[in-house]
């Protein structure tokens, strides 16, 4: 990786401060089953990336050549690396320039290099940090039970929102809209009321455990589960926007959904759902994602018509239910990281 | 931060599969505030937590506190963080101990750990076998390798002895108990800690076998209570920081009531102590905190805050800084 001050791209639309610390946190930038050795175009916090893989391992780099400022993701590729389309540049392995068509014997200067972001791959996902700090390293969310052995992994695809990401991920942490918005995949019309559940605080963020009636077994198959039984929903909400949602079906059955959401700038969210169970394993994978599509979709219309569009981490500016408490502890978190009025457009 | 005092992690060790011992010295080596086995104490971690841990080892070591923490695979993020975390030379704030599960004179003692329960179990032992009172242990764990401090229980006492129990071997509280708990003697006392439905079931047997119930003594760590009112609400005044107005505060008014009514401007959302939404400022007097918002940690915190939807004074006054 090559060393530079972080700064927010042109044409940012976050306040810079914001930016800087959004850029110090790792965010999901691809699906890891969807990057090779083409150039693969992602965009995070505004910057636009070119991600590829050279020998495998993955490259996460600034989507212009660094010697005519030309977008690679419009460019080829070759067994040795991504190729530039304006003069045939081409960079390999960490980013690094190894071949300039028209000057074949020059040595090639350090400037060529692209200026790459640490990668990891995690839940089937290729992760990035735009500004790591190395005196304080940003932890990478944690999933629970996608290594475990019974489980079946799945990724659904990537879902555009044209929402703000802290919008979307306070929709996912949100227990009091099932029965109003979701009654069509899994909740009951009849069953909105929310028993009160007490968010705890981490050093990630926060837990919330929420019990209640309401099924998660898809509308139609709710008698699955015995008469009575009480659903376990644990939400682990990784500061900023990364939460996962496990699901206590009856007996020893778990499904667990990340809900890591993208920020492609203040307006655009790039949403990404790992998911891993340990049950139904016969449910074609496709079925799956077109389960959890229906989902989203549903979502879709609250999130993206929601003003402020922003997120007001000023808790006077909206009035608050005890359904809420998520919310509230996710916004008060936020206000802990430093995140400042920029949430509010 | 109030009433806390700074530790420093001397060690950290292995104490059987799953469990670490932490000992906790003063960093300049000083000794520490005097403790009784059956004692906890308050550990403040990062982001936040606090966890109660009781404290174990030997009673009257004022060096240092042993604490011994189980992994728990659906841990809050307390063990988790202790387990994954936590590093020697690191500082940490903790209360003072406090003992709400005291050993009670006694002719005899019989005490019945559950895994992690040991821990304060272990710090009776000591004392009891210190003072010459007979003792019995009776410590259940799962598996062999789970057993926390199995050398020095292998000890041989001159007071009394230790027996583990291995569930995996069929050895259960649920299949027998005892002989001790099946013949109640006046003037012998019970001491359980472990999991709630092990002490349920050993707390029923045990009043099942003729105990007398004040003679078993049981403890379980509930979380700090979220908001507690008073049995009955007290007038207080309130003063404005800024110009230095004061208006009384009724027992059935609440603060942010008062100031609406002298036409001052509060940020209430919620109104019910949930959002925060009208946390303010306090500069002078004590909160006490009806809102459920807040963490622990916050309302015992240097920089306080009162929630003036539905918090109240334990000061004649308090004086708050509100935002113009």
């Amino acid at each position: 990786m090559k060393a530079h001050r972080p700064t927010p791209p042109a044409h940012c639309s976050f306040d810079p401060e914001d930016w800087l610390r959004l850029a110090r946190c790792w965010h999901p930038v691809a699906r890891a089953c969807d990057v090779d050795s083409k150039p693969y175009k992602a965009v995070l916090l505004d910057e636009p990336l070119v991600l590829y893989r050279i020998n495998g391992l993955a490259v996460a780099a600034r989507d212009v050549c660094p010697h005519r400022g030309v977008p690679l993701t419009l460019g080829f590729h070759d067994e040795a690396g991504i190729i530039c389309p304006y003069h045939g540049l081409r960079f390999g392995e960490e980013g690094r320039c190894n071949r300039i068509p028209a000057s074949p014997d020059c040595p090639i200067p350090a400037k060529l290099n692209l200026m790459t972001f640490p990668v990891e791959e995690r839940y089937g996902l290729i992760w990035t940090c735009l500004a790591p700090d190395a005196d304080n390293p940003a932890p990478l969310p944690t999933m629970p039970h996608w290594h475990d052995a019974a489980f079946q992994q799945i990724n659904c695809p990537p879902f555009e929102v044209n929402g703000f990401a802290g919008r979307q991920v306070e929709g996912f942490l949100d227990v009091a809209h099932f029965a109003w918005v979701h009654s069509a995949t899994f909740a009951d019309p009849d069953n909105p009321l929310v028993p009160d559940y007490s968010p705890q605080e981490t050093d990630y963020g926060f837990t919330a455990d929420y019990w209640s009636t309401v099924s998660n077994y898809p509308a139609g198959a709710e008698d699955r589960a015995p008469p009575g039984f009480r659903w376990l929903r644990r939400f682990e909400m990784h500061l900023p926007f990364t939460a996962t949602l496990t699901v206590h079906f009856p007996g020893e059955d778990r499904l667990v959904i990340m809900n890591a959401a993208s920020p492609v700038s203040a307006r655009k969210t790039r949403m990404f759902a790992p998911i891993a169970r340990n049950f139904d394993l016969h449910i074609p994978v496709g079925e799956v994602h077109a389960f959890n599509l229906r989902v989203f979709e549903e979502d879709r219309l609250m999130v993206e018509t929601q003003r402020p569009e922003k997120l007001p981490l000023d808790l006077s500016l909206e009035a608050h239910i005890p359904a809420d408490r998520s919310s509230i502890a996710y916004r008060r978190g936020l206000k802990k990281m430093g995140f400042g009025e920029f949430f509010l457009v | 931060m109030c009433n806390t005092l700074e530790v420093v992690v001397e060690g950290i060790w292995r104490q059987g599969e799953g469990n670490l011992a932490v000992r906790l010295t003063a960093p300049d080596g000083a000794t520490l505030p005097e403790w009784s086995p059956g004692a906890h104490i308050d550990v403040h971690l990062p982001g936040g937590l606090i966890r109660q841990y009781s404290l174990t080892g030997n009673p009257d070591s004022r060096k240092g506190y042993l604490i011994c923490v189980a992994r728990t695979p659906d841990s809050r993020g307390g063990s988790r963080y202790i387990h994954e975390s936590l590093r020697p030379g690191q500082r940490l704030a903790i209360s003072a101990p406090r003992n709400l599960f005291p050993l009670e004179k006694a002719d005899k003692v019989v005490l019945m750990a559950a895994g992690i329960g040991i821990t304060p179990l272990y710090a009776m032992v000591l004392r009891l076998e210190d003072a010459g009172i007979p003792f019995t242990l009776h410590y259940y764990v799962r598996r062999p390798e789970l057993t926390a401090f199995r050398y020095q229980l292998a000890h041989p006492f001159r007071f009394g002895d230790c027996t583990i129990y291995h569930s995996s071997a069929g050895d259960s509280p649920r299949h027998f108990l005892p002989e001790a708990l099946t013949r109640p003697v006046a003037g012998t006392r019970l001491y359980l800690c472990g999991p709630d439905g092990f002490m349920t079931h050993v707390r029923q047997a045990a009043l099942a076998q003729g105990w007398a119930p004040e003679n078993i003594h049981s403890e379980a760590f509930q979380p700090p209570a979220l908001s507690a009112p008073a049995p009955s609400d007290g007038a207080f005044t309130v003063t404005l920081a800024s110009t230095g107005q004061r208006w009384p505060v009724a027992a059935d008014q609440t603060i942010a009531r008062v100031l609406l009514d002298n036409g001052i401007d509060v940020p209430l959302s919620c109104e019910m102590g949930i959002c925060g939404a009208c946390l303010t400022p306090v500069t002078e007097g004590r909160v006490d905190h009806r809102d459920s918002v807040q963490s622990a940690a916050e309302k015992s915190g240097p920089r306080q805050q009162v929630a003036l939807c539905c918090s109240r004074s334990l000061t004649d006054n308090l004086t708050i800084r509100l935002a113009p």
